[in-house]
């Protein structure tokens, strides 16, 4: 799912201005000027709701069909409240990456924005079907295979020997590592494969390095995908808990590259709402709300990256530096982290007057800036950016060793200390989980740290 | 060219998942609400005042990273100079006690603002006053409050399941008939139920003068009351004048202050008096029995009489305090003796799980005079049950 685009208008009963058959008609003229751009996207399925129920597929992640949990209440609750705050707009997309991409457009929303919107979702669209990154989500079948888990979960809570309680923690635990996998993918050599080439290396072996390789150790490799070690070594799993865990993985592997190319894709769509639209010859009635709207969602945040602005002018930079082509082999080929290596430059850092800044000192410290976009800043703000991007943002934890029915993880420290109150309650729920001891080594402070 | 179509669901699909994070709420409000006695005085004040309750989040636990100086953020800000050393953040200012709320990274609080009466429905909707004596003021019947008909807004424990159900069978029926069914994947009809499905029992609101309950708080206030038990007495008080409110139209509260001499205070005091002395506990038995003797007469009035110390009774009053004891329990409805002991605040050489008094009151507990020990904060919702029973929801 993609969503985003907040508008700060307030709801308000108002009469659409646009008919059915006005949406047919804009998109028949966006398509025709995406086509003629060679753009390339699934068929977009668009639905109409309202904003209740917009609320409630973004809770879902967009997904029109998703098992069910307490968390998911939980979204809609803080959602509703702060629009109803008015500390949030509401988004105006929410496009899946599946094939037909679903898309929905608010009822409430006025006719130049539903045409930003279509705009916008083909190319998010062409991004899901072109950017390697998600060449594994299997967009043709991902709906399908939603609904089939919500039914299965739904067989669970309402079976009488398992309940919804006990489905609830199992939800609860897979959660708290549902983001600790593999992040490049899941697919690379299988124990059995990775045993008979470690044999091989430790067979031809002349310098000596692979001398003290027990290669029954386990894992042989450090395991980042901690749901599926267990998967593969737990033997006190009940089938049900099995299939929880592999539902919850599924989905982390799904949403995964959405995760690493934020940047990237909603920049794509960005840059191609924005050249559509203008080539839409919009009557002044539309255009001039559009571009207002646009300006405000492109606008720089301060404190925080917006991926839509970082994206969009990253994009137009290599469209005037490079051209066009360099745009399509970047949405192709690239995720946030590479795109970011690859293009990001001083000029560009200055351009957006880009600056880095962290807390000083431990207890309610200030927050001061550290580099600011000069000719040795920018370096810095550069490699901190790729840091805390997409998956980054994440801790990289992993299975190191598994020792009298210890799990044993370790934190790759790089800098950043794990925030330890969120680290003792997920190990409790890997404990869940693991059925047995986990423990984890990390580092606090400069010293090393066992939770 | 793209698809388009209307959606027709007419199913409010994270309903389910909404009420399941309510009831983690509640319940969340319940684990709370002995935090939420805080400096002002919420005691005496009727059911119209509004209270902020800070309930902690549900939280979903993940792995993140902490703020230490090597988790550098990254901002961009066309237009505003910034600079080297530029201090963006301020710390927050030192919070006030350790464990208020809001001090660690992530705490996500719902600060939840309800009022003193809607606290007490979800704290109290499952429990059952003692149905002792039902007391009749003068000529005017005791008049409970009546259900007027349904609403579509109201708390959970209020929800008419019977009307709820009724409504989404309309909705269904003209939904079929606008042909707007939807099926689920099995193909079957699923129509689960909508928010604008749910009634509510409307309660009209109790007739004046119709019942009457007076409140004696008794409570130790020599020196070996510490202001944390203090905190714990004031805790449980507030739960049992909630209560007790919640259930008459028209309570009155006297608080009665003893070290070994008794006098009745206002509620700062009640609270805040420190005072030197020894402890004679019977006199505050003794005082509440010369009030309901003057004021409180039992036929017209429910009596209610809660009494907190440490314990700490100087022996030659046991006696007097025993008699005491047993006469106020025959004209209570409920009559408690609730000792508070706080393990890290107990002296070392004290070994005995319970003070000599307990064991003469424990010889006259009934079903209208009960004894409770309070250890910690985390006593006093099960201590209430064991006076009011009931189920826990």
């Amino acid at each position: 799912m993609t969503s985003g685009l907040l508008s700060n208008t307030c709801l308000e009963e108002k009469m659409s201005d646009w008919t059915f058959d006005d949406l047919v008609g804009w998109d028949d003229k966006i398509c025709e000027i995406a086509r003629r751009h060679g753009l390339d996207w699934y068929e977009i399925a668009y639905e109409t709701i309202d904003y209740h129920e917009m609320i409630g597929a973004m809770a879902y992640h967009g997904m029109p069909s998703h098992f069910s949990h307490w968390s998911y209440g939980k979204t809609f609750e803080r959602t509703h409240s702060m629009y109803n705050a008015g500390l949030e707009g509401l988004p105006y997309e929410l496009i899946i990456n599946s094939n037909p991409s679903i898309a929905y457009l608010m009822l409430e929303n006025p006719l130049y924005l539903q045409i930003l919107i279509m705009a916008h979702c083909v190319g998010h669209s062409d991004f899901f079907k072109n950017n390697r990154t998600f060449r594994e989500t299997d967009a043709d079948h991902v709906t399908r295979k939603f609904r089939s888990a919500r039914q299965r979960i739904q067989g669970y809570i309402e079976n009488p020997h398992i309940g919804i309680e006990s489905v609830e923690k199992v939800i609860d635990s897979c959660h708290a590592i549902q983001y600790q996998i593999d992040r490049r993918g899941r697919f690379r050599l299988g124990e059995k494969d990775l045993k008979k080439s470690l044999i091989d290396k430790i067979n031809n072996d002349k310098t000596g390095i692979y001398k003290n390789i027990d290669i029954n150790k386990k894992p042989l490799e450090p395991e980042f995908d901690i749901m599926l070690f267990i998967l593969e070594n737990s033997n006190k799993l009940e089938d049900w808990e099995r299939d929880i865990i592999e539902i919850v993985r599924n989905e982390s592997y799904y949403f995964m590259p959405q995760i690493r190319t934020k940047i990237m894709n909603e920049g794509w769509a960005s840059f191609w709402h924005y050249k559509i639209l203008n080539e839409l010859e919009l009557p002044d009635s539309l255009h001039i709300p559009f571009l207002k709207t646009h300006n405000q969602v492109l606008r720089p945040w301060g404190g925080r990256i917006n991926p839509y602005h970082l994206g969009f002018e990253i994009f137009n930079k290599i469209e005037k530096k490079m051209g066009i082509e360099e745009c399509f082999m970047a949405r192709e080929v690239m995720s946030d982290e590479s795109f970011i290596m690859q293009y990001l430059d001083e000029e560009h850092a200055r351009e957006l007057n880009m600056f880095t800044y962290s807390p000083k000192g431990r207890k309610n410290p200030d927050w001061s800036i550290d580099d600011v976009a000069d000719e040795e800043g920018w370096l810095e703000i550069r490699s901190s950016l790729i840091k805390t991007i997409g998956s980054n943002s994440i801790p990289v934890i992993y299975v190191d060793d598994l020792k009298d029915g210890t799990l044993i993880l370790q934190h790759e420290h790089d800098g950043r200390d794990l925030e330890l109150d969120y680290a003792d309650n997920c190990m409790k729920n890997i404990e869940h989980l693991w059925k047995g001891k986990v423990k984890l080594l990390t580092t606090i402070e400069d010293e090393p740290f066992e939770i | 060219m793209s698809i388009f179509k209307e959606h027709r669901t007419i199913a409010d699909r994270s309903a389910a998942d909404r009420s399941r994070h309510k009831r983690k709420i509640e319940k969340a409000i319940r684990d709370g609400v002995t935090d939420i006695i805080a400096d002002e005085s919420i005691i005496g004040q009727d059911g119209k005042k509004r209270i902020k309750i800070p309930v902690k989040g549900i939280k979903e636990w993940q792995f993140i990273f902490g703020d230490n100086e090597g988790n550098k953020q990254v901002g961009s800000a066309p237009g505003a100079p910034v600079q080297k050393g530029q201090v963006i953040k301020k710390g927050q200012q030192q919070q006030e006690q350790g464990n208020k709320a809001g001090n660690n990274k992530g705490e996500e609080f719902y600060e939840v603002e309800i009022t003193l009466e809607e606290l007490s429905e979800y704290l109290f909707e499952s429990l059952k006053l003692p149905d002792l004596e039902k007391k009749k003021f003068k000529s005017i019947l005791q008049e409970k409050p009546k259900r007027h008909g349904t609403r579509p807004h109201g708390i959970r424990p209020r929800l008419d399941k019977k009307e709820s159900a009724i409504q989404r069978l309309k909705r269904k029926a003209s939904a079929r008939r606008a042909g707007e069914i939807e099926l689920d994947e099995n193909g079957e009809e699923s129509f689960p139920f909508h928010e604008n499905d749910l009634r509510y029992h409307y309660i009209k609101e109790r007739p004046k003068d119709a019942t009457n309950a007076v409140i004696f708080f008794m409570m130790d206030v020599s020196g070996s009351m510490t202001s944390n038990i203090k905190f714990i007495a004031r805790s449980f008080f507030f739960l049992l004048y909630q209560f007790i409110r919640h259930k008459y139209e028209k309570v009155e509260i006297v608080f009665i202050a003893h070290t070994t001499e008794a006098e009745v205070v206002d509620e700062e005091r009640f609270f805040k008096r420190v005072a030197s002395g020894g402890t004679h506990i019977s006199s505050a038995p003794f005082l509440a029995l010369d009030l309901i003797n003057e004021m409180y007469h039992p036929n017209s009035w429910n009596i209610y009489a809660f009494h907190c110390t440490d314990g700490d009774n100087w022996e030659e009053d046991n006696d007097k305090t025993v008699s005491a004891f047993i006469e106020l329990r025959d004209l209570c409805q409920m009559l408690s003796y609730t000792e508070i002991v706080l393990a890290n605040e107990r002296p070392n050489w004290d070994t005995s799980n319970n003070s000599k008094l307990w064991s003469r009151l424990k010889s006259i507990e009934s079903r209208n005079m009960k004894m409770n020990v309070l250890k910690s904060k985390d006593d006093v919702w099960p201590a209430f049950k064991h006076l009011f029973g009931g189920e826990d929801v």
